[in-house]
């Protein structure tokens, strides 16, 4: 009988954490669960209530804090790709989103989840202070910042091999960097994909493509992570490597003794997006925390924990980061394509890289 | 006594039906509905997809091959070398094994860059060469060196196997070290070889993060599966892929099958003891495994040292100093992560085992060939890549009927019924110890099924059940690609963390994490075999994620 009773206290208490972890519900309270498209403020009264978030870092721990210190949310907040998003949003045939918040990603995600009916549309009152360029004029996202591509340098490496510094994104082209260039597979990084898109853009259809073959042929192979041109910049693995410029790469180029350059021809970029999921149960959470976001103490904040100099470019007038940008440099895209042509330049880019 | 016979055949219905629904829903469903919906979207058909993407296949088929070659010589050899050894020396090695179970692959990979990169410390500042790490070869290598640890502790767990009265007899009669090893040794160890072959076949064939690391240009199926999905949110690539890995890997499977009840009927009824060991340190095997022993093991400190380091120091301007900010940072990402990660370990390698148990006391001793079914179901989730059994809950358990997906539960149930597969073999190994006539003699003196439960079954498996349980809870707590599209916010577990702080590029971070996964579970190896006082470490199987 002493066998059953131990193994019975022990269900007890393995059934004790399961209650305690298992069937917490994840979904937000439904205290909250209506929703409209009002532009009125929402109220920021949610005691015991969570919003979920997917985000593209938890770097913005800190500012999730303050909205919970202030509204008394709570927030549960996961790391997440724009295209994992997607993809899981299109698998998961639920009536509730897993999220009630996206906060940040490439555009061009943002711009498919609006055309495939999962964002819910909400117009803060404070969503003027974003400059027009930077928002849906319907409603269903806005930017928080810019992600701009520019270039990591290895001197060692380069001075070794007895090459100079490139200062423009042509200098790429030249054969004499062949094999010492590293970029991430557009399909994987936004970013690249901007990069991409924004050279095209700036040089035109034809000279854009035929400038990308010739990077191709420099180009060993492509990164399969965000992070790869970085990180294999900083251990020498290459000389260049093509990267988001934020707070991050500036670190790493002190760690490790590297250079970021803005090439002088231009500079391309990316919206940072932040939409409201449709049908999600915190949504007025998620509509509030937009509100707060957009106070200028908080997207000062917000700045700082980016790590980059672009949010003031979205809404003037805030006090971020200097890390030399010009906003002059920022090359003319056509951001209305941005996600519609996304698909055709993927497919374009696949064919032209082959197995790399 | 009617009352009671009535309350026994109940529990016994109960638990039977239980068993046959959960593992029919929580496994075979899953599967169904990912195969049916994925099909019926639009996309390429199968076998264009084939025609296309060949050279995936042939990548991924080139990969698993050589990987399984090279793990299982130096698992071979590692298992040879321990013959050589006193116990004094077998434990702290065996310990250092059992930590590397859990093995991240941004570990081994990072490791192999700073070393033998195009700027590596040996192969560029030292022999002032340009070798190119990236490729087929930087995979095999790494998986190799990931794999061949778990492979070696199976087969060193099968050196108890050996008949010390054989062995001595050999001996007796002039025997050489060398001898023994090619006449008794090898030959016990060969169903083991063939099943560690096989594990290593299928983990190669489902690893999507090494290739991702240190592949380059190289492309195969399991990484491609991944990127679909994150890249382009692609279902129905990800499905074909998945598809397509399913052929080879069933393939493995049977022959798996086949060689693992080998394995189980050889062990019955061999005597444990193994003062036969250790063998005289002379003859060639000696030298020759000594010295690739010690290769693998240097390599094995190299990365977990290089770990220990990544967590207690920053860089400045190329310099390392020692530093506690990792240990800080890693505080805002593993905010309750910890706990929650323990509890589902906990509650996984429990309730996975006593499923697990239960299905095999059907399978074996009452002998229900639908139970047999049920358990060659669960065996699934070990033969398909751990990420389409992750999508599979997701399409399964997000419809208008089965609504759980937003609840953490389902977490927990798929680490639970994952670890079904490897449970059973090892609940089939132990249960293969006890006598059958025991359910007999209970069942004569007029016992009831719960009487055999509680005086036979149980009591008798009790070592087997507690290494299962440390199995499962391990292999729970080093999980990842059956849960990567399932966790949602609030949900985070510590290899998830893990995951995304290596993809942002975050390695002190990640060092710190993957420390902490390294003591808990060798906390938690402490507490099973220190406080059950088990006396042998058998590790007859592994787990994967």
């Amino acid at each position: 009988m002493k066998m059953i009773k131990r193994f019975g206290a022990l269900l007890l208490l393995l059934g004790g954490l399961f209650l305690i972890t298992a069937c917490s519900s994840n979904s937000s309270s439904s205290k909250s669960s209506s929703s409209s498209s009002s532009s009125k403020q929402v109220t920021k009264q949610f005691k015991g209530e969570t919003m979920n978030v997917v985000t593209t870092s938890d770097a913005y721990k800190p500012l999730f804090d303050k909205f919970s210190k202030e509204t008394g949310a709570k927030v549960n907040f996961l790391s997440m790709s724009s295209g994992e998003v997607l993809a899981r949003m299109k698998a998961d045939k639920s009536s509730e989103p897993m999220a009630d918040l996206w906060f940040g990603g490439g555009l061009d995600a943002f711009m498919q989840a609006k055309s495939d009916g999962l964002l819910e549309k909400y117009q803060s009152s404070s969503v003027k202070k974003i400059d027009a360029k930077y928002r849906d004029s319907q409603g269903y996202w806005l930017s928080k910042g810019l992600t701009v591509g520019g270039l990591l340098v290895n001197k060692k490496v380069l001075k070794e091999k007895g090459l100079p510094v490139p200062k423009t994104w042509a200098d790429l082209a030249d054969s004499k960097y062949k094999g010492e260039i590293i970029m991430s597979d557009p399909a994987v990084s936004g970013t690249m994909y901007a990069i991409v898109k924004g050279i095209i853009d700036k040089d035109g259809e034809k000279a854009g493509w035929d400038y990308w073959q010739k990077v191709n042929d420099n180009i060993t192979f492509y990164g399969k992570r965000g992070k790869d041109p970085q990180e294999k910049t900083a251990s020498g693995e290459f000389g260049i490597g093509l990267i988001p410029v934020d707070q991050s790469a500036f670190d790493s180029a002190k760690e490790n003794d590297l250079k970021v350059i803005y090439p002088s021809d231009g500079i391309p970029w990316v919206p940072e997006g932040i939409a409201v999921f449709k049908n999600a149960p915190g949504q007025k959470m998620a509509k509030a925390f937009i509100d707060f976001m957009l106070e200028p103490a908080n997207m000062k904040q917000l700045a700082k924990l980016d790590g980059k100099d672009t949010d003031q470019i979205i809404m003037p007038g805030v006090k971020g980061l200097d890390l030399g940008l010009d906003k002059k440099d920022l090359i003319k895209e056509d951001l209305s394509t941005f996600g519609s042509d996304r698909q055709a330049i993927l497919d374009k880019w696949a064919a032209m890289v082959g197995d790399k | 006594m009617k009352r009671k016979h009535f309350g026994s055949i109940l529990a016994d219905k109960t638990v039977y039906i239980l068993l046959s629904v959960s593992i029919l829903g929580f496994i075979l469903y899953p599967y169904l509905s990912i195969f049916i919906q994925s099909f019926q979207e639009q996309g390429i058909a199968f076998s264009a997809f084939i025609r296309q993407d060949a050279v995936l296949l042939q990548h991924s088929l080139f990969i698993a091959i050589l990987t399984m070659v090279l793990t299982v010589f130096m698992s071979l050899t590692l298992a040879i070398f321990f013959v050589f050894l006193k116990s004094k020396w077998q434990k702290p090695l065996r310990l250092f094994l059992l930590v590397t179970m859990v093995s991240p692959p941004f570990v081994t990979s990072l490791a192999y860059i700073t070393l033998f990169g195009r700027r590596g410390m040996i192969t560029h500042d030292l022999l002032n060469l340009t070798f190119n790490p990236y490729g087929a070869h930087g995979i095999i290598l790494m998986e190799t060196l990931s794999f061949t640890s778990l492979n070696a502790l199976v087969l060193i767990g099968m050196l108890h196997q050996l008949e010390p009265a054989v062995i001595n007899s050999a001996r007796s009669l002039g025997a050489k070290s060398d001898a023994v090893i090619r006449d008794m040794i090898l030959p016990l160890l060969r169903p083991g070889v063939i099943v560690v072959a096989l594990i290593s076949f299928i983990r190669s064939l489902a690893d999507f993060q090494t290739p991702t690391i240190i592949g380059g240009s190289y492309r195969v199926l399991a990484s491609e599966g991944y990127f679909a999905v994150i890249s382009a949110g692609d279902l129905h690539r990800a499905a074909l892929i998945n598809f397509t890995l399913c052929i080879p890997a069933l393939l493995g499977f049977f022959l798996y099958i086949h060689y693992e009840h080998t394995m189980t009927t050889q062990h019955h009824g061999l005597s444990s003891d193994t003062n036969a060991l250790p063998l005289p340190k002379k003859g060639w095997f000696f030298p020759v495994t000594c010295c690739l022993a010690v290769i693998f093991y240097g390599a094995l400190l190299l990365q977990y040292g290089s770990i220990l380091i990544n967590a207690v120091t920053v860089k400045n301007m190329g310099q390392l100093t020692f530093s506690w900010q990792p240990l800080l940072d890693s505080r805002m990402y593993l905010d309750g992560t910890i706990l929650r990660t323990v509890s589902y370990a906990l509650v996984a390698g429990f309730v996975g085992s006593l499923i697990s148990f239960l299905i095999i006391y059907y399978s074996q001793i009452r002998q229900s060939r639908w139970m047999n079914l049920i358990e060659l179901i669960g065996t699934f989730p070990y033969i398909l890549p751990g990420t389409f059994f992750g999508l599979g809950y997701l399409y399964a358990f997000s419809g208008q009927y089965f609504h759980l997906t937003n609840l953490s539960i389902i977490v927990i149930i798929n680490v639970t019924f994952k670890q079904v597969a490897f449970a059973t073999k090892a609940a089939k190994a132990a249960v293969a110890q006890v006598e059958p006539t025991y359910f007999k003699t209970v069942h004569d003196l007029g016992g009831t099924v719960l009487n055999e439960w509680h005086d036979v079954f149980f009591p008798m498996t009790r070592q087997g059940f507690a290494l299962t349980f440390l199995n499962g809870f391990i292999s729970t707590m080093t999980t990842i690609g059956s849960i990567i599209f399932l966790i949602r916010p609030g949900q985070k577990v510590m290899t998830i963390v893990m995951f995304d702080v290596v993809q942002r590029g975050e390695y002190q971070i990640a060092s710190v994490i993957a420390c902490l996964i390294i003591l808990i579970c060798l906390i938690m190896a402490g507490l099973v075999f220190g406080i059950l006082g088990l006396k042998q470490r058998r590790w007859l199987h592994v787990s994967r994620s």
